[in-house]
């Protein structure tokens, strides 16, 4: 480079009293020369802060709603990530509860018209969907990163019982939130949840013994066979609902199912498949 | 020295055995797998990456026994490992994959992992395709994604079940550039069905058939089962060998010598065929 901008130039370019095309030109040379591209004068602390501003911006992945949801709530990142980066996991989250939500507004309002068969559908129904969305939150096939996934020290039982805890969390949460919205008695919004939760968790106890989804299927199939038996009979289901017993039935099989799966939580993932 | 040692290792699917109890000792640098399909190569490599049991047989890897739950967690945390099938999330970011794979290997704190994920990004060449999904990436890319992940955490002992499947020329010269840097300080164990990777990668080649090693040696040494065996003549040779037309137009016999023909010097194919191809049986023995 046998021209460089004078010292005179470079005021008037850095005061911006030049006109548009000299600026230019002394663009032109700045991003051709090093010479006096050192010559600009530099805030290095501002520079500094920007770029790590763009460098954060570019390398940190985007947090979603649902996980900046999960960092309110007190999960570590690190936590929450894992937690999120199943698409099984969202996908089952998102059609669990997106169901939960239609099938207590359908109940809630049919309840209201009198449509009772909508209301039976509902409570046999909205059990299982937690259930669906257990039996996807670990492991093949829903996983399709599942041989990685194993493979990986943190792989085991604790990692498939915090997804299932998750998975069941939201979908029980969104329950409440729709019991608490929804108009009418709101009785049956919230009677499923117990069976629910008991259905999950012999889910999860059994799948100590045979796969996940093995296991949902055996409890997910039990609860609609022997509710939809009952309903077929023309028996009046409605009290295995409402009836405080019949609530703390459950509640007490949730606690022994609860105990069999703390008992036997190191056999959830066996480790290596056989 | 021995980094791994498979001990009568035996795994059947079904009426099917995938591996006929194989013993096999695995020591630092580049170890290749050859082998034809259904040879049992990528059960090996499952077992030894923990992602399977074997029915018999066991496996040290670094003094630890992956049938035990507490050791298998600790070989866990010196592997890295490529499946066949890695089955990446097609809707995740590069970096966002990487992210996630990095804490499910412990790596918890935040700018710790980042700084890791960018590494293996370099390590492989797809630092610019770090904000690009999966989908988005060409196979050759995700291949080289998918080493990436097995590389996070800097693990001792590397798993690669078909690297350079689906790679064109230039992109399986890069990786054999990285997988031969990465054998220098590591114990790599792969797998192929190119004899040209073995031939550019591997100090040793090990040949499986129907869940036995048939061969174990080096490269040169594969390659000379067949001295002797391969020739070259003007005119096709009238027998039942194995032989093709050549781009000389000459034709390229393995087996016994065809009338006038000339003695080759053999590929690592050449002597991968000897061992296992149709001329096998009367070459062998």
């Amino acid at each position: 480079m046998t021209w460089h901008v004078s010292v005179e130039l470079f005021e008037a370019y850095d005061q911006g009293r030049l006109d548009p095309s000299r600026v230019m030109a002394v663009d032109a040379h700045l991003q051709a020369c090093p010479v006096c591209r050192g010559a600009v004068p530099v805030d290095v602390v501002w520079l500094d802060r920007s770029w790590s501003v763009v460098l954060d911006a570019v390398e940190s992945p985007a947090t979603d709603r649902a996980e900046r949801v999960l960092q309110r709530l007190g999960l570590p990142e690190h936590r929450v990530r894992l937690l999120s980066a199943t698409p099984a996991l969202r996908w089952s989250w998102l059609a669990s509860t997106a169901a939960v939500l239609a099938f207590a507004v359908v109940a809630a309002y049919t309840g209201r018209a009198g449509a009772e068969t909508v209301q039976l559908l509902f409570l046999i129904i909205a059990p299982v969907l937690p259930v669906l969305a257990v039996a996807t939150a670990y492991g093949p096939p829903a996983d399709p990163m599942h041989e990685i996934t194993a493979t990986t020290p943190l792989a085991g039982p604790s990692l498939a019982l915090w997804r299932a805890t998750a998975v069941v969390g939201v979908s029980m949460a969104m329950g409440l939130v729709a019991a608490i919205l929804l108009p009418g008695p709101g009785w049956y919004a919230l009677a499923w949840l117990l069976p629910a939760f008991l259905l999950c968790v012999s889910t999860l106890a059994l799948a100590t013994a045979m796969p996940l989804r093995v296991a949902a299927g055996v409890f997910g199939g039990a609860w609609l066979a022997g509710t939809g038996a009952l309903a077929v009979s023309g028996a009046d289901v409605s009290p295995a609902f409402h009836e405080p017993g019949a609530q703390a039935g459950y509640l007490a099989a949730a606690v022994a199912a609860a105990a069999v799966l703390t008992v036997r939580r190191r056999r959830l993932d066996p480790g290596e498949t056989r | 020295m021995s980094i791994v040692s498979i001990i009568g290792l035996g795994k059947r699917y079904g009426a099917t055995t995938a591996l006929a109890g194989l013993d096999l000792e695995i020591g630092p640098g580049v170890t290749g797998l050859l082998g034809p399909n259904g040879a049992g190569k990528t059960t090996l490599l499952r077992c030894l990456a923990t992602a399977l049991a074997p029915d018999s047989g066991r496996i040290e890897a670094f003094g630890l026994d992956p049938a035990v739950a507490g050791q298998r967690t600790e070989l866990r945390r010196r592997l890295g490992y490529l499946p066949q099938d890695p089955g990446l999330y097609p809707n995740f970011t590069a970096f966002a994959l990487l992210d996630y794979v990095a804490v499910l290997k412990e790596l918890t704190d935040a700018p710790r992992r980042r700084a890791e994920v960018c590494r293996v990004l370099a390590e492989v060449g797809l630092e610019d395709q770090a904000r690009v999904t999966v989908r988005k990436l060409s196979g050759g890319m995700r291949q080289r994604l998918g080493l990436a992940q097995a590389l996070l955490g800097d693990p001792a002992l590397l798993v690669l079940d078909e690297p350079t499947v689906g790679l064109d020329p230039e992109q399986r010269m890069l990786f054999r550039a990285l997988i031969s840097r990465l054998g220098e300080t590591r114990t790599v164990l792969l797998s192929t069905h190119q004899t040209e990777d073995v031939g550019a990668l591997c100090e040793r080649v090990v040949v499986l058939r129907q869940g036995r090693e048939v061969f174990d040696g080096t490269p040169r040494a594969l390659a000379a089962l067949a001295d002797g065996r391969v020739w070259l003549s003007a005119t096709a040779p009238d027998t039942h060998q194995v032989y093709w037309r050549n781009a000389d137009g000459e034709y390229r016999t393995l087996g016994a010598r065809p009338p006038h023909g000339e003695p080759v010097r053999p590929s690592i194919e050449d002597g991968y065929l000897m061992l296992l191809g149709p001329v096998a049986t009367e070459a062998v023995r």
